[in-house]
């Protein structure tokens, strides 16, 4: 082998076995900075089925984001993310025009989360969840 | 490739890059019977480097409120993926840095390269000692577990030693009458900002005296090792017909450096904890002092110091002079030899020395 070729196939291997180890450093720096994981599978949140009272509405945290409970007049129960579809500010509850108001840029939602007017390109989106026991247990499919 | 040849050619013009690495780095020339010895200011710059590095990182995650901080040291242990590692490096880093200090500073002694004119670089470098161990001390006391709590009243007790404002020095250094919350928000600040800050700026200041003063020659395989620095005028020490710093010196810097990193990663892997006494595995109990508590082991020796003499104040007294001589040195030590085998009173200084430092330390570790 002449000596560019020698010197080529050391840089070569060199900067390959830079490259290895700078990667090998920086798994862990990113793994170590990486936010926690949620947990989506294991996160259920119980909530008391008397803390959501008629005509009202909860929010809690839910897999690491924001979410509301609200059981409109007449006693039907829903369960959605708190989070605004437009720009992701956390909604308000309007106990008198029972609907749900983003105080960002002013997005209006139904109880359902459906968009009512405003900015927001989707409605809230739905959780599931399931009542047994005088409890409402908040990520378990009825 | 070309592209990157392209980005150099551009950056080139503009600033002279290709001249500054011929007058700092290629063109650069050391005496060439320079030796490894030399490379522990690398080494320390890398090993400082690594402490900033993690120092920042276990920012993210360190809690230093007194209620928090030891939950959130153990949290980086046991729960954030390769928080472990981070910390033990930090940990242990800190006590290889150490380390390396103490042989770069008897290297530059054993070669006579802190005789005149690098009084300067010596007393920097002497500070540097001091505020490295500085940053030990207080980042001891920040995972707030019942080795930091006691090893810090302990160790800013001594201070209450001197005469007449000694209580009110030990009271401000804690921040009240006893080690406390706000002990340890006055020595987080001092960690992570007073101290390294300080040490950047001198570390410089170290370099730039390096560089205005040009590198000793070692007084090794040399005939004439006299110093033949005149006095009357600045002259650069340059070193014609050495060997230039970049590539060959900068592989010796690489080899050191590697040969440090597997030493100090050794540590890490297989004796993690080797530096950490039991006690450094509960939390702090202001109420329930642990018996035989011990500083780390650079410290030893002074505290051992402490406990031979029958007043604090003779003990501290001592250390003080002893601390004072030794920055000093080279004001008091103007012989004009260097080869420490023509300097039999050096010589017994330095291995006498020595030897009361480990006796004092392992006496310290047993005692």
């Amino acid at each position: 082998m002449d000596n560019a070729g020698r010197r080529k196939f050391l840089v070569t291997l060199l900067a390959g076995g830079g490259a290895a180890a700078a990667a090998a450093a920086a798994w862990p720096l990113y793994r170590y900075l990486a936010p926690a994981g949620g947990g989506s599978a294991a996160a259920v949140v119980v909530i008391p089925e008397n803390e959501v009272n008629e005509g009202q509405a909860k929010f809690f945290q839910y897999a690491g984001s924001a979410a509301v409970l609200v059981r409109k007049r007449g006693g039907e129960l829903i369960a959605l993310s708190a989070v605004c579809t437009h720009l992701g500010c956390i909604v308000q509850w309007v106990n008198e025009k029972q609907e749900f108001l983003c105080p960002c840029h002013a997005g209006l939602y139904s109880a359902e989360g459906a968009v009512l007017s405003g900015p927001p390109p989707k409605p809230l989106a739905p959780i599931p969840f399931k009542v047994a026991g005088g409890t409402i247990r908040v990520g378990e499919v009825a | 490739m070309k592209l990157f040849r392209q980005l150099v050619n551009w950056i080139d013009v503009r600033i002279g890059v290709g001249e500054l690495v011929e007058k700092e780095l290629t063109g650069y020339l050391l005496p060439r019977n320079i030796n490894a010895w030399y490379s522990l200011g690398s080494i320390l710059l890398t090993a400082f480097a690594i402490q900033v590095v993690t120092g920042i990182l276990l920012l993210v995650y360190y809690v230093p409120d007194a209620d928090k901080a030891f939950a959130s040291v153990t949290a980086i242990m046991n729960n954030v993926p390769f928080g472990w590692l981070v910390r033990l490096l930090h940990a242990v880093g800190s006590n290889m840095m150490v380390l390396a200090l103490l042989l770069h500073m008897l290297s530059v002694l054993w070669m006579g390269s802190y005789k005149r004119p690098r009084e300067l670089n010596w007393l920097s470098g002497f500070i540097l000692f001091n505020l490295v161990t500085g940053a030990c001390l207080t980042g001891y006391l920040l995972p707030w577990s019942q080795l930091s709590f006691w090893a810090t009243t302990v160790a800013t007790n001594s201070v209450g030693a001197i005469p007449v404002v000694g209580g009110h020095l030990v009271e401000f250094l804690r921040g009240g009458k006893l080690v406390g919350a706000p002990t340890l928000g006055r020595f987080f600040a001092l960690h992570v900002a007073v101290i390294p800050l300080i040490i950047g700026a001198l570390v410089g200041a170290h370099l730039f005296l390096l560089q205005r003063i040009g590198v000793s020659s070692p007084p090794f395989g040399l005939d004439d090792t006299t110093n033949r620095w005149q006095g009357d005028v600045f002259r650069y020490e340059s070193h014609p017909g050495g060997i230039p710093f970049v590539p060959n010196y900068l592989l010796q810097d690489l080899t050191s450096i590697f040969v440090y990193l597997a030493c100090f990663l050794a540590v890490v892997f297989f004796d993690p904890y080797l530096f950490f006494p039991k006690e450094a595995f509960s939390p702090a109990n202001p109420y329930l002092t642990p018996a035989h508590i011990k500083p780390e082991w650079y410290f030893l020796p002074n505290y051992q110091t402490l406990k031979i003499f029958p007043s604090e104040l003779l003990g501290l007294a001592v250390q003080g002079v002893a601390m004072t001589l030794l920055a000093l040195l080279p004001f008091l030590d103007r012989g004009g030899e260097r080869h420490p085998l023509k300097r039999p009173l050096f010589r017994i200084g330095y291995v006498g020395g020595i030897l009361l430092w480990l006796g004092l330390m392992v006496w310290g570790h047993y005692s």
